[in-house]
């Protein structure tokens, strides 16, 4: 339930933290994708402007190279007109070298101001092109043209300069666009005596400006002083609006009348107008000198942005498409997170599960330094370090009728399998060894039990010792194990046949082997762990590293913490590849020098009894034993030496009962040999004191009470001899 | 050691006097077999002379309790010493017999 909750939770958050991560991604995209678009619509925008601007200019200059053509035309003949002032008749001909010479001028007048010749009031002859291309002479100076009155003849004399008029269209010359340029013609003394003029076709001005496209759609206007519209894509438009009248009715009314202000003041500038919800008209604008005209270039911002807006339709499409995909990714992704958390979970339960199996199996292990606080001749140190993975090392040891016994040992393999071996070894040498004292014994029956259900192939070296506290006899047993290595005046591996492992061979017969133990020597067992310990390049901690960091005399703690602290130096951050197992045993049993021994020698007479309680009474005497102690302890000697009397030799031979005493300030020993058959009084089974007086057996307190009064009691058979030794604590 | 057996109408009385150790038991066996063969009546076993007893000792005190149980009789055992009665206590004999 928890679980499924977890996965939940943990699919939420998945899913939580992918929804976040697409936002982030549309709105980067998104954000990005403006600032593009705004950017280039920007830039898009200025490089319209100056299209228009520059295109603006070179209408300008084209029309004014005309307009200055006509101009000079015009400001050439001033002084032969004047010059001819005083010849009227040839004013004519001047009017038609004007128009001759010069392919723009339609027309040329010179009028004089009426007045001014005294026989002329008006006169004013008027050369103009004719469709054939030659020149026809007329005069407008009739009754209703009436000229004085035209504003080509009052502007200029208002003014004092040139003036160019108002477009119009030429209705007798052929509906042509017309502006006529006049200026005024003073005379030799100063007054003003006529007006010459030069009718210039604006036909050009059509082609020109309406040939202005900066885009496909744009469309180029030219207005009037006034504002009449001379030039649009409009034909009927041309010359019969203003642009004034055209803003009326135009949409966006507000900003086409700046436009038309901008236009009229003969300034440059630029206008958006808008035309529908989405459409916008761009205008640029700029006067044309002198004739006081005004051009604009017109471009919908379709046109600047056409191209911009495609473009980001497409950027979004895809960005569509992007961030579709973009959860179809995450969303696969949260699955398979969801899946690989799934598979972590089951792999860390399993995982955790073999952990707290290990874990059992190293508590029943002694953890607990020092193991025997109270005792003060015996020092050990014990670690496993696992690996990463659960692994398959072992120690144990406890300590039964001042004898200990401990083992160390390495199952192949790593993971559930050794740790299952290695917890039913530790289990088999607790059980074998609650009976036998005999390493050997102890090793070849933990063979026997393993190899019998060894079907996985799976094999553990072991080594196995048992020491006698009080003689520091050890005995000891290998089977494929790393040597120990022991302690005396030097430091060395101790003897060990190799064996096999345990768990190869059914039938295997170990070696068995034995040293002493004085006072201060010790034992250090290892697993490989110790001696394959790797760091980064593989090099391997080995065997001589190990034998420096034991020169030092050391307390086995101090001893194990040194070990510990020179392999994890040398491993640095290399990951440890297997278990790391170390066991110390310091021997510390300096009884020998405080030991008094006392011997007695018996005979297999059961008449002899009574000289054992001579025996106990001496030495009561010597430790100062109270009287209830000594009657116990002569009661558990009687009882052990009567056992021998009675049962070890064969009824009628004689044999000898050996009883040896070894006092020290802390405990008394008995060890009580014979050569007679093996005999094993320990091996009786326990008398129940609970039973009634039918039920009750007669024999069998014997060796219950020796086991009651005595605080260790151990047998072994050693050199064709029973040995029963006894301890008592004092 | 010795055994001063005591007879006084149905109430035998029996000193025993020093140790009752192993070779001890085996005379004090022999002393005990007429009283076994007629132990209806009550037996007091006067320890309090007896400085010491081993399992055979007690053996031969569980064969007569026996002996008497079997035919009606009863067993007193009668001023132990501490010490004894220690081992009485360990033997579980203490809930065996009756003690004075």
């Amino acid at each position: 339930m928890e679980i499924s909750d977890n996965l939940k939770t943990l699919a939420r958050k998945s899913a939580g933290t992918g929804l976040l991560l697409i936002v982030v991604a549309a709105v980067t995209l998104e954000a990005t994708s403006l600032i593009q678009y705004f950017s280039s619509q920007r830039m898009l925008k200025q490089e319209a402007s100056l299209r228009a601007e520059s295109e603006l200019r070179s209408t300008r200059n084209q029309i004014m190279d005309i307009v200055d053509q006509a101009e000079a035309a015009v400001h050439n003949s001033i002084w032969i007109t004047r010059w001819c002032l005083d010849y009227p008749d040839s004013l004519a001909v001047v009017a038609r070298r004007i128009v001759e010479e010069n392919p723009s001028v339609m027309g040329s007048t010179i009028a004089l101001v009426p007045g001014y010749n005294k026989k002329l009031p008006l006169f004013a002859p008027y050369v103009c092109r004719t469709a054939d291309g030659t020149t026809e002479l007329k005069s407008l100076a009739t009754e209703e043209y009436n000229y004085p009155a035209q504003e080509w003849f009052t502007e200029p004399l208002n003014y004092g300069f040139g003036y160019w008029s108002e477009p119009y269209i030429d209705e007798g010359g052929g509906e042509v666009l017309m502006t006529t340029y006049s200026v005024p013609v003073m005379d030799d003394a100063g007054r003003v005596a006529a007006v010459l003029t030069a009718d210039v076709s604006l036909d050009w001005l059509t082609d020109l400006v309406g040939n202005v496209r900066v885009y496909p759609d744009a469309f180029s206007v030219l207005v009037s002083r006034e504002g009449k519209i001379m030039v649009s894509p409009v034909e009927e438009l041309n010359m019969h609006q203003s642009i004034q009248e055209f803003a009326t009715g135009a949409k966006d009314t507000a900003n086409f009348n700046v436009l038309a202000d901008g236009m009229l003041s003969g300034k440059a500038g630029n206008v958006s107008l808008k035309q529908s919800r989405r459409e916008r008209l761009f205008v640029f604008y700029a006067p044309v000198e002198k004739t006081g005209w005004s051009m604009a270039i017109a471009i919908p911002d379709s046109e600047i942005y056409g191209e911009i807006r495609r473009m980001s339709m497409l950027v979004t499409i895809l960005m569509l498409v992007g961030l579709g995909m973009l959860i179809l990714i995450l969303r696969s992704a949260a699955k398979n997170q969801l899946k690989v958390s799934q598979l972590k979970e089951k792999k860390d339960r399993m995982e955790n599960e073999l952990r707290i199996g290990h874990n059992i199996q190293m508590s029943m292990i002694p953890k607990i330094f020092p193991p025997f606080p109270e005792r003060k001749d015996i020092d050990m140190a014990a670690t496993i370090v696992p690996a990463k993975e659960v692994g398959g090392d072992l120690y144990d040891f406890y300590i039964r009728d001042e004898k200990l016994f401990f083992c160390i040992g390495d199952v192949s393999g790593k993971g559930v399998p050794a740790s299952l071996v290695m917890a039913v070894t530790r289990s088999l040498f607790r059980t074998v060894s609650a009976h036998e004292k005999s390493p050997q014994r102890i090793v070849t029956l933990i063979n026997e039990s393993m190899s019998d259900m060894n079907e996985n192939e799976m094999f553990v070296t072991f080594f196995c010792g048992v020491l006698d506290m009080t003689t520091g006899h050890l005995r000891y047993c290998n089977a494929g194990h790393n040597p120990p290595m022991v302690f005396t005046d030097k430091i060395e591996f101790l003897p060990a046949i190799p064996n096999l492992p345990l768990g190869i061979l059914p039938g295997m017969s170990f070696q068995e082997q034995e040293m002493d133990l004085s006072y201060d020597n010790a034992l250090f067992l290892y697993t490989d762990g110790v001696t394959e310990a790797e760091n980064l390049t593989h090099e391997q901690f080995g065997e001589a590293r190990m034998q420096d960091v034991l020169r030092m005399r050391r307390s086995s703690q101090e001893n194990l913490e040194a070990m510990q602290k020179a392999v994890a130096d040398f491993v640095g951050a290399a990951d440890p590849s297997d278990d790391l197992t170390m066991l110390f045993i310091h021997y510390l049993n300096d009884m020998q020098p405080d030991e008094t021994e006392r011997h007695l020698i018996l005979h297999n007479d059961i008449q002899q009894i009574p000289q054992l309680a001579e025996f106990i009474e001496t030495i009561a005497d010597e430790i100062k034993l109270d009287q209830g102690l000594a009657m116990s302890l002569n009661l558990a000697l009687e009882e052990a030496v009567t056992n021998v009397i009675l049962y070890a030799y064969p009824e009628g031979s004689d044999g000898l009962v050996d009883v040896e005493a070894i006092m020290s300030k802390d405990k008394l020993k008995f060890i009580i040999s014979d050569s007679g058959k093996e005999f094993d009084p320990t091996a009786a089974p326990e008398a129940d004191i609970t039973l009634g007086v039918e039920d009750r057996p007669i024999g069998g307190l014997g060796i219950y009470l020796v086991r009651k009064i005595m605080d260790s009691v151990s047998y072994e058979r050693t050199d064709g001899k029973n040995i029963l030794s006894m301890t008592k604590k004092l | 050691m010795e055994v001063i057996i005591n007879k006084e109408d149905s109430v035998t009385t029996v000193r025993l006097v020093g140790r009752l150790d192993t070779p001890a038991s085996q005379d004090v066996a022999q002393h005990f077999e007429p009283l076994m063969s007629d132990a209806a009546g009550t037996i007091v076993l006067d320890c309090s002379e007896m400085s010491y007893i081993s399992s055979s000792g007690l053996r031969i005190f569980l064969s007569l309790r026996k002996a008497a149980a079997s035919q009606g009789g009863k067993v007193i055992v009668k001023s132990i010493s501490d010490d004894i009665r220690q081992v009485f206590m360990m033997t579980g004999f203490l809930n065996l017999f009756e003690i004075q």
